[in-house]
């Protein structure tokens, strides 16, 4: 690993330094621009410092004290963290987080990898697409809005029961955990479909075509042609598309704070949710602070063992 | 060819059958938005509206809210904090690639790695941190965060843009006596065009559906954004918003980033993939 040659700004460096040896790679020529460099780059780097990179040290500091917001923070060392263990409420909170990562990486993701595969090459694909993209561009905040109204346990969701003859027509969605959380996956998955079969779509139609015509010749469709010539090809991607959804399922925040607010009695909260109840709410500052360090802890190491594993595979 | 033409038929009865299950509810939301307020009836939210009561019910919604001063905010920051990342990334991206700034990558890397932070990590000390320096409930306050949190992404796109353009260009530009400025600023930005307005229409659509900061960092209904002030609405639903008045809200809400979405789906999946590769 100590010379990473994949790195394509190394590799464009190189054929820049090929092309024309002596250029401004080296403080030659354009000495007198060396320093002046360094404003181009310093908006980006002061705009992360401060108000990324500071609060970030800041909230770390802040999870090992007790803060109320008011007057000052008092150093309490671990005391955050032990409290974690005998705190109910993010116990099932960690469990929905979970309930949340399964949930979108299998529903959405999935789905949206068999409507790409099904509508990719077919005539008029795009118009079978629609129906599912119509949903994506629709807000978090604002999905949850409408349909916080369409669970209720008198709203449109019971009553489209009742209207079909099904059963569970009086079924109180949002009432119960983990009714609660698996009611709102399900909407969520109502409207990720279309961003994750998007991806998949692009993927599909930028996969080369000789390998897949030669299978074709070879007598492979339907589902052998899937497993074992498109799947392999779009590996890439699909890492990708899993990992994004992955990240961003363990953040899950906007639909379940507008249509539950993590309730009723924190059965529904996710550690977004907790950590914005604690900080905002209860005005405990240090705990709140200390279950953000929580969620980041547990979304690097997930992002760091998904990575590694796919990589491994990638080799292997 | 046979059973190529039947699995084309089953594909498309699948996909049909999945369709119509997604619009349903799509239907149902833009039937009840539709619907006059004071002929909603829960028991009988499938039939189709018989009058149109759309625009009663938006100017409604703009009544009982401040749907729209808090859309007004929304607009002002979903447009200027992604041309400031815009800006600031393709700088970042060009002094990286072009001007070949030593240890450029990892320069790269301390401004990408931004993206890792969870929001989570930030809320305690902006809420605190603004408050100190009367940047809490105020629009300038609201416009530095969002355009911190798309710097990364911008100078990601910009910084692999630049890469596969022709270093020949910014030598030939400096033979003809052309300032490291206006190179970028003339030649760069001009022929960089799809892909900064890719990271600009995915940080627009961010920033627009954006509800997170919203809550932490306003409060009065001049600076607050527009989700903000919606989410309420679930909560005070009981005080007696109807039903068809908040669909119609958040329909109206939505629209704008629906519309560009469809508009731009290709340009839309570029920047994603783009961002990823």
């Amino acid at each position: 690993m100590t010379t990473p040659t994949v790195l394509p700004d190394r590799a464009v460096a190189a054929a820049g330094a090929a092309a024309s040896p002596g250029g401004p790679g080296r403080p030659g020529r354009f000495a007198l621009f060396g320093r002046l460099r360094y404003l181009y780059i310093s908006p980006a780097v002061v705009f992360v410092a401060v108000l990324l990179y500071l609060p970030f040290v800041w909230t770390a500091y802040l999870s090992l004290t007790t803060y109320d917001g008011l007057g000052s923070a008092e150093f309490t060392g671990l005391d955050n963290y032990v409290r974690m263990f005998h705190d109910e409420a993010l116990l099932t909170s960690i469990r929905n987080t979970l309930l949340w990562v399964v949930g979108t990486t299998v529903l959405p993701v999935g789905l949206g990898l068999l409507v790409a595969v099904l509508s990719y090459d077919l005539k008029g694909g795009g118009w079978f697409r629609l129906p599912f993209l119509l949903p994506y561009a629709m807000s978090g905040a604002g999905l949850g809005l409408i349909w916080g109204f369409i669970l209720q346990p008198d709203g449109m969701a019971n009553q489209v029961l009742t209207f079909f003859g099904m059963p569970g027509g009086d079924t109180e969605f949002l009432q119960d955990g983990p009714r609660n959380t698996i009611a709102m996956i399900v909407v969520w998955a109502w409207q990720q479909l279309g961003v994750n079969m998007l991806l998949f779509v692009v993927g599909l139609q930028s996969i080369p075509r000789a390998p897949i015509e030669a299978a074709r010749i070879d007598g492979a469709s339907g589902w052998r042609m899937f497993r074992h010539v498109i799947w392999p090809l779009m590996r890439p991607l699909t890492t990708v598309v899993f990992g994004l959804a992955l990240v961003a399922s363990l953040k899950t925040f906007d639909i379940v704070w507008v249509m539950t607010q993590g309730g009723p009695g924190r059965t529904s909260e996710t550690l977004a949710v907790t950590m914005y109840r604690d900080v905002f709410v209860a005005d405990d500052y240090g705990y709140g602070s200390a279950v953000a360090v929580l969620l980041t802890t547990i979304t690097g190491l997930a992002s760091y063992v998904y990575l590694r594993r796919q990589a491994g595979r990638e080799e292997g | 060819m046979r059973a190529r033409r039947l699995n084309g038929t089953v594909r498309r009865g699948v996909l049909v059958v999945l369709g119509l299950a997604w619009l349903f509810p799509t239907y149902l939301i833009v039937a009840n938005a539709v619907r006059p307020a004071t002929e909603y009836d829960a028991t009988d939210a499938v039939r189709p509206p018989t009058s149109m009561g759309l625009f009663d019910n938006i100017s409604e919604a703009w009544e009982r809210t401040a749907v729209g001063q808090t859309l007004f905010s929304t607009a002002l920051y979903a447009v200027v904090a992604p041309l400031l990342a815009v800006l600031v990334g393709a700088l970042a991206g060009y002094a990286i690639v072009v001007l070949r700034l030593r240890h450029g990558f990892a320069w790269f890397v301390v401004i990408f790695a931004g993206t890792v932070v969870p929001f989570q990590m930030l809320l305690v000390p902006l809420f605190i941190g603004y408050s100190k320096v009367s940047l809490y409930d105020n629009r300038l306050g609201l416009i530095l965060v969002y355009t911190a949190i798309n710097v990364p992404l911008a100078a990601l796109v910009m910084r692999n843009f630049f890469g596969n353009m022709a270093v020949s260009i910014y030598e030939a530009a400096r033979m003809d006596g052309a300032s490291t400025f206006r190179i970028f600023w003339r030649i760069y930005v001009p022929l960089s065009a799809s892909a900064l307005a890719a990271v600009f229409i995915l940080e627009f659509t961010y920033v627009w559906n954006d509800l997170l900061f919203g809550l932490t960092l306003s409060q009065t209904e001049t600076v607050r954004p527009v989700w903000a002030e919606l989410s309420a609405l679930t909560t005070d639903v009981y005080a007696g918003t109807p039903v068809p008045i908040a669909l119609a809200a958040g329909l109206v809400v939505s629209l704008p980033t629906v519309v560009l979405f469809l508009a731009t789906q290709r340009l839309f999946t570029r920047g994603l993939t783009l961002a990823q590769f």
